[in-house]
């Protein structure tokens, strides 16, 4: 047992990986369900499983195991609904020196459509375009994060993008 | 195709809005601008880390123990145990450097050294050497009784209990029995080193301690050692040293209670007839012997 094993084992630095980690990982679980209360279960399920193997988890790839961990419970236990991702109340426009009624309108219009793609894409290319987006992450950390090639991101990505905007520009 | 991998680019940061519009001036990328900056907007739920942490910490984790096998206590014993074998072995079979010769009750040995120097070993006596060092140091231990024949060279050192005797090259007789040290040179000259005293023999000369002492012996002719000869001979040497000869020679055990051990006998008797032996020493001192298998006695004969 080398020493970074053991180190996932004690408390104190399981506590420290757990409450690093456990926002991203929910977010994650997030974007393929949908509901926050499943996502939670799912998250806390693999931090479960994480914290019984301890001694086998390589602390360096326990991030990756954690994620890798939750996808596979979702694709186990999770009934695959249709995800609508809501928006965050108060949410700047694109541009917003323009406040034209006309304009806010438009937008409005445009962040439905868009909502209303979202729900169209697959759940690999959701998780890869809202891991992109909201929290900013390069698509060599998702394809880190999700053992998958820098690749296989991209097509990903790509596929969803393109589904995205054919729907947006053709309603 | 390179449209859609700069598209991709864009999306990851590494191309500004500005230089893909540079880049394709003819198409539309506002779609996508919007689209990736409201799918920003979603919401995602915040999670209490330390709450959720609490609720994690409540639930039943059936952690596997970890595996523990009990450190076998026999099958280390027994490595051990091959171990201390194989390296006491190999101890003796390659370190182990010291030679040793040993002569029981009524055996001789010719030996030859390392520098062709022989060695003939008497009846109940031991001698050794170490053969590694041999070359530089010719030093010998005796207990007992040899004869030397020497190869000239490095002194060459027989240790005894009762003292050393050096040489360079020469032929001498060692004797060294209980309260009984005799050098006998043949030939050459030697060095005898004792407690008492320190003398250079030559040939024809003895050196002789009886208990400790120092006794004069007068010159003898022979060329080699009567032992040599399957005889043992005397020239004023004590009964009883006479006797632990007669014992050594023939394996028997005397018992001399009865007569006066200290009378010196000169003669010699044979290796070879222990009737013949008994007389030769018993008639000169007038004294007689009782033979009872191993065991003999000695009396005065004018006793009985």
């Amino acid at each position: 047992m080398t020493k970074s094993d053991a180190k996932l084992c004690e408390e104190a630095y399981f506590n420290e990986f757990y409450l690093k980690h456990v926002q991203h990982a929910s977010n994650f679980a997030y974007y393929k369900c949908g509901d926050q209360d499943n996502a939670l279960d799912l998250v806390q399920d693999a931090f479960s499983k994480i914290w019984e193997n301890c001694a086998k988890i390589d602390f360096a790839k326990a991030k990756t195991y954690l994620f890798t961990t939750v996808n596979n419970l979702f694709l186990n236990k999770v009934k695959h609904n249709k995800v609508v991702m809501e928006y965050a109340k108060a949410a700047p426009y694109i541009d917003e020196n323009n406040e034209s009624p006309e304009y806010l309108l438009e937008e409005e219009e445009f962040k439905k459509k868009l909502q209303a793609a979202m729900a169209l894409l697959s759940e690999a290319q959701r998780e890869v375009f809202l891991m992109n987006r909201i929290e900013g992450k390069k698509y060599r950390e998702i394809a880190e994060l999700l053992n998958v090639s820098q690749k296989a991101v991209e097509k990903r990505m790509s596929g969803a993008l393109k589904i995205l905007r054919k729907h947006i520009e053709n309603i | 195709m390179n449209k859609e991998n700069d598209i991709l680019k864009w999306f990851n940061g590494e191309i500004s809005t500005e230089e893909i519009k540079k880049r394709y001036p003819e198409e539309d990328f506002s779609a996508l601008e919007k689209l990736g900056f409201y799918a920003k907007q979603f919401d995602v739920p915040k999670v209490d880390a330390e709450r959720a942490l609490k609720e994690f910490k409540n639930r039943a984790h059936k952690k596997a123990e970890p595996k523990v096998v009990p450190l076998n206590f026999k099958t280390f014993l027994k490595v051990a145990a091959v171990l201390v074998v194989l390296l006491t072995s190999s101890y003796f079979l390659f370190f182990n450097n010291t030679k040793s010769f040993e002569t029981q009750m009524a055996q001789t040995e010719v030996l030859t050294l390392p520098d062709n120097s022989e060695v003939i070993l008497n009846a109940q006596s031991k001698l050794s050497f170490n053969k590694k060092e041999w070359k530089k140091n010719r030093t010998l231990d005796l207990d007992g009784e040899a004869f030397f024949k020497v190869t000239k060279g490095e002194t060459f050192t027989v240790k005894t209990e009762a003292g050393n005797v050096q040489v360079l090259g020469t032929q001498f007789n060692v004797k060294e029995r209980e309260n009984y040290f005799e050098v006998m040179c043949y030939e050459g000259s030697v060095k005898v080193t004792s407690a008492k005293k320190e003398t250079i023999l030559k040939p024809g000369k003895t050196f002789r301690l009886v208990n400790g002492n120092v006794v004069e012996v007068s010159d003898f002719n022979a060329e080699t050692p009567s032992w040599l000869a399957k005889e043992s001979s005397f020239d004023n040497v004590p009964l009883w040293q006479v006797i632990d000869e007669l014992e050594i020679q023939y394996d028997i055990s005397i018992d001399a209670s009865k007569v006066d051990v200290s009378k010196t006998f000169s003669g010699t008797f044979t290796h070879t007839d222990k009737n013949i032996a008994l007389q030769a020493v018993t008639i000169p001192l007038k004294l007689s012997y009782k033979i009872n298998g191993k065991q003999v006695e000695l009396y005065n004969y004018a006793s009985e």
